[in-house]
């Protein structure tokens, strides 16, 4: 009989279009489906809102699944909340022109309202928005192909780049992902090669008069962006790359720049689409100097770039890198920890790195593996992750359903537990590993966050506790516990919290501050099991 | 409220058990609160110190370059000039305070000091300083992160702590660090819930969770105990009311409170003077002062336990010999950096200096570097706080250690 059905659905899915029709094996893990539809949400969205694991399970776990790869579900509510954010609307260049470092005057706005638009509109898609899938996904390339606001030059081009070099593609093609961020200003400035040119001496795609160059700075070579290109975004710090291809593809990438901002840009973009035959091209804030580029034969990975070629050597390097081995084991190694666990099994990257190959980095692909795969649903796997401080924060405010008004409060705690958004200095990103986020410091900052959450202490949030049972006020702490045990960790086995909890919810020492259901909450938001997904 | 006693008795089946034990568990028993430590205390001064400035060599070239901004030596007693090191080089006016530190030879510089990458980009320049790795930005942790990895015992949970918002560069990496701005804020909002926490995440499966709460709470529990909000300091210290002043003040009291801390960060900001620096007085004077007052505070403050610290300052880089347009200097290479302690060969100016004739200027503009800074941070590292690893410390370098301290 279950045979059939499994027939009938397959057959069912099969017609709707859907590619694939394989349901997901959390029963063989031994799940019920409300766990399984938990589990689902702690993974590939923030957390569940209020009812929402009722309501997955009601459509299906793997028809949410496929929504959520295909992220077109109306948003209107966060839509609505986005249009305060106006620099959302901006192309980069009025970005740059309407918010300055040093503003003050009429015409321009100070920096650090863009920064805060850039962090809201970050905190509100987390908390808010339907396409959940989209966003943290959005958050685990940004994280990969990191830039960081700490970089004065690279500051102001970041909501440009995560809007227009990341999101689009974060659920799309890896290739794509390289290209895009290769091309933005952002990361052209912050690992330096914007400021990459072939070496003196060396011949470039176009020669200037030499008069001409002369004048100008010395020139010459900058590794930082080919190193990293190798080491973090692809092939991975043991992906079998020697310091001569550092060198190789630092030259392919020679040229590699953008427009100035300012009141230059527009006098040089004319120049460079003049001079289109010559090499040069414009896409956006990007700009290829055939100038610069260093025209040399390269070898790369033992493949050769021939002599008097322009911009097709950095594509044919990213070309290259986007399939190679090392990067699809790298990556599939990246995606297992993000969403299984620290030390995801070998069979599942290996099955990853199949995947990633066959379909030249197709990130829906390598996700539906995920979820498809036993070692996902593995109750070791189940709760095994350490939740970030934004998805403890994010995870929180959807779970007692809390409207973010105003994001700064939320923001400074997100911080202050170690995750101030955008600002990780290091090219790494921040670590996905619990250590990373489990200190000394940090879990004091999450205690209390639930703490001050609960209390209704986080300035900016609205949240009526009471709403989220009916509006019935329990009659008791120990009810109290138990039903929002219930309600805050849906799908979990929230028994033995409750045993640890109880005696806390009852400590008539701490009802002095703290109203009963305020004091329960508290320390369920608190609890370990909360800093788990 | 849970003790350091009854963690043990809670955790010591688990910790025999499993022979060596998970890393927190071992770290956590056997951490030793109450115990003294040597400490390694780093200023950073954001911005890039004109190194020239804060002491500049006494003789003509720079007055050449710098016609607005040199300063003449002073000749008399109280006069406001440059106050002669005896050694060919002079000390700003606006460190004053250090003066007699530099006379009790606890006090030395180093002088054309920093990185060989040539770098003028503040961010990189400091990433590079941070990570300890010049010219390579991937490099994951930061040098005093790995320098508390490479301690060689079991730390405290406030064994590496930075005075600053977020954590910076120099701590990210493996080992537990953390950043505050206030030890104040370090405790439970409310109180009360200190011990329900605390027996809920004594009884988490979660490894990682039940240890850090634990130190956690032990964390919390010795900084309550150390009456951070009746802290005085000693007689005669009297820091600055600045942020620096804040926070070296905090750091005294941890070093005091003996709560474990082996390595602290703090840092001054303002040093980017391209505008109108100032001679005496001025832009650069102002940040001088309440550098000097701050350590002079902190020093005094430390009263006998003087001996277990030892204080370094560091910038990114220096700033152009000449002076610019707009009364101020631009970014530069080479610079100087205090070291402060009482095993320091001190009242003494260290590494070479290379003078300022055109041909020996990096660049043709800037005062080279001479000195790697690694070879400082090394012989810090390596002679306070016994470390020996020093590929480790800065991997990629092969240079040698800048002996600044007595055996």
């Amino acid at each position: 009989m279950r045979a059939l059905t499994l027939t009938a659905t397959l057959l069912l899915l099969v017609a709707a279009g859907r590619p694939s029709g394989t349901s997901f094996p959390w029963q063989q893990a031994g799940l019920t489906e409300r766990q399984a539809a938990a589990h689902l949400l702690n993974r590939f969205a923030y957390g569940p809102r209020p009812g929402e694991v009722d309501r997955i399970v009601e459509t299906g776990l793997e028809r949410w699944f496929e929504r959520q790869l295909d992220a077109e579900l109306p948003d209107r509510r966060l839509e609505e909340r986005l249009r305060e954010l106006p620099a959302l609307e901006m192309p980069s260049a009025q970005i740059i022109e309407t918010y300055s470092r040093f503003a003050g005057d009429q015409e321009h706005r100070p920096q650090r309202e863009l920064m805060g638009q850039l962090m809201a509109q970050k905190l509100w898609r987390a908390v808010e928005s339907e396409n959940q899938l989209a966003e943290v996904m959005t958050d685990f390339w940004f994280n990969h192909f990191n830039v960081s606001l700490q970089d004065n030059q690279s500051r102001p081009y970041l909501l440009s780049y995560e809007r227009d070099a990341v999101r689009p593609h974060a659920l799309g093609r890896v290739r794509d992902l390289l290209g895009a961020t290769a091309r933005h200003p952002a990361m052209l400035l912050y690992l330096d090669n914007a400021r990459s040119s072939a070496a003196p001496g060396a011949p470039t795609t176009f020669e200037r008069a030499r008069a001409r160059q002369q004048e100008r700075r010395p020139r010459g070579l900058n590794e930082n962006y080919a190193r990293e290109l190798l080491e973090l975004h692809t092939l991975g710090v043991d992906g079998g790359y020697t310091q001569k291809d550092v060198v190789e593809v630092a030259r392919a990438f020679t040229g590699w720049s953008m427009l100035p901002p300012g009141s230059f840009r527009k006098d040089v973009e004319r120049r460079a689409r003049r001079a289109g035959r010559m090499g040069f091209q414009v896409e956006g804030e990007f700009l290829f100097r055939a100038d610069l580029h260093d025209a040399g034969e390269k070898t790369v990975f033992g493949r050769r770039l021939p002599a008097g070629r322009g911009i097709e050597d950095g594509e044919a390097v990213l070309d290259l890198l986007a399939v190679h081995p090392s990067t699809a084991r790298h990556l599939a190694t990246k995606l297992a920890v993000r969403f299984v666990s620290d030390q995801p099994p070998k069979a599942l990257v290996d099955r990853l790195t199949a995947v990633y190959l066959e379909s030249g980095g197709d990130v829906r692909r390598l996700l539906r593996t995920i979820a498809e795969s036993p070692d996902f649903w593995a109750p070791a796997a189940v709760g095994a992750k350490i939740k970030s401080p934004l998805e403890l924060t994010a995870s929180a405010l959807r779970v007692v359903d809390g409207r973010v008004e105003d994001p700064r409060a939320t923001l400074r705690w997100i911080a202050e537990m170690g995750q101030p958004l955008y600002a990780y200095q290091a090219p790494t990103g921040y670590p996905d590993r619990a250590e990373a986020w489990v200190n000394t410091g940090s879990l004091l900052n999450r205690l209390n966050f639930g703490l001050q959450l609960a209390a209704g202490r986080v300035q900016g949030v609205d949240l009526d506790l009471s709403k989220l049972n009916g509006g019935r006020e329990p009659d008791s702490r120990e009810a109290a516990l138990r039903t929002y045990a219930g309600l805050l960790m849906p799908g979990r086995d929230v028994e033995p919290s409750i045993k640890t909890l109880t005696p806390m919810a009852n400590d008539p020492g701490l009802a002095e501050k703290a109203k009963p259901l305020e004091q329960v909450v508290g320390a369920i938001l608190g609890s370990p099991e909360f800093q788990r997904r | 409220m849970w003790t350091r006693r009854m963690f043990l008795k809670a955790g010591g089946i688990t910790l025999f058990t499993l022979g060596s034990g998970p890393q927190f568990l071992t770290r956590a028993a056997l951490a030793a609160p109450g115990r003294r430590r040597k400490v390694l205390v780093t200023i950073f001064q954001r911005g890039a110190m004109d190194g020239l400035m804060a002491v500049p060599p006494l003789d003509d070239a720079l007055r050449r370059l710098r016609p607005r901004l040199a300063m003449s030596a002073a000749r008399s007693a109280g006069d406001e000039a440059v106050l002669d090191l005896g050694t060919g080089f002079g000390l700003h006016p606006a460190f004053a305070p250090l003066l007699p530190l530099w006379k009790e030879k606890r006090l030395a510089v180093v002088h054309a000091v920093g990185s060989p990458d040539p770098t003028r980009s503040h961010f990189d320049a400091q990433d590079y300083m941070e990570t300890g790795t010049p010219g390579r930005k991937g490099t994951a942790s930061g040098w005093l992160n790995r320098a508390a990895g490479l301690l060689g015992h079991e730390g405290s949970p406030l064994r590496a702590v930075a005075m600053t918002s977020a954590l910076p560069r120099s701590l990210y990496g493996d080992e537990p660090a953390i950043a505050v701005t206030d030890l104040a804020d370090f405790r439970l909002r409310q109180p009360k819930a200190g011990e329900g926490f605390e027996a809920l995440y004594q009884k988490t499966s979660q490894e990682l969770l039940r240890g850090t709460a634990s130190e956690t709470f032990e964390a919390v529990e010795m900084l309550s105990a150390a009456e951070i909000a009746s802290y005085r300091p000693a007689p005669g210290a009297v820091y600055p009311r600045s942020p620096l002043g804040e926070a070296m003040r905090q750091i005294a009291l941890l070093i005091k409170a003996d709560v474990g801390l082996e390595v602290a960060f703090a840092e001054s900001g303002g040093w980017d003077t391209h505008v109108q620096q100032g001679t005496v007085q001025g832009s650069f004077a102002r940040r001088a002062r309440d550098l000097s007052e701050a350590v002079h505070a902190f020093w005094t403050d430390l009263g006998s336990r003087q001996d277990d610290v030892l204080l370094t300052t560091m910038t990114e880089f220096g700033r152009t010999v000449r002076e610019n347009g707009s009364g101020g200097t631009d970014h530069g290479h080479g610079s100087c950096l205090f070291v402060l302690g009482n095993r320091v060969q001190g009242g003494k100016v260290h590494g070479t200096f290379p003078g300022l004739d055109s041909k020996v200027l990096f660049e043709g503009r800037d005062l080279p570097v001479t000195t790697d800074f690694r070879s400082v941070f090394c012989e810090l590292a390596g002679g306070h706080l016994g470390v020996r690893d020093d590929v480790t410390l800065f991997p990629g370098w092969t240079g040698r250690r800048l002996p600044l301290l007595r055996a």
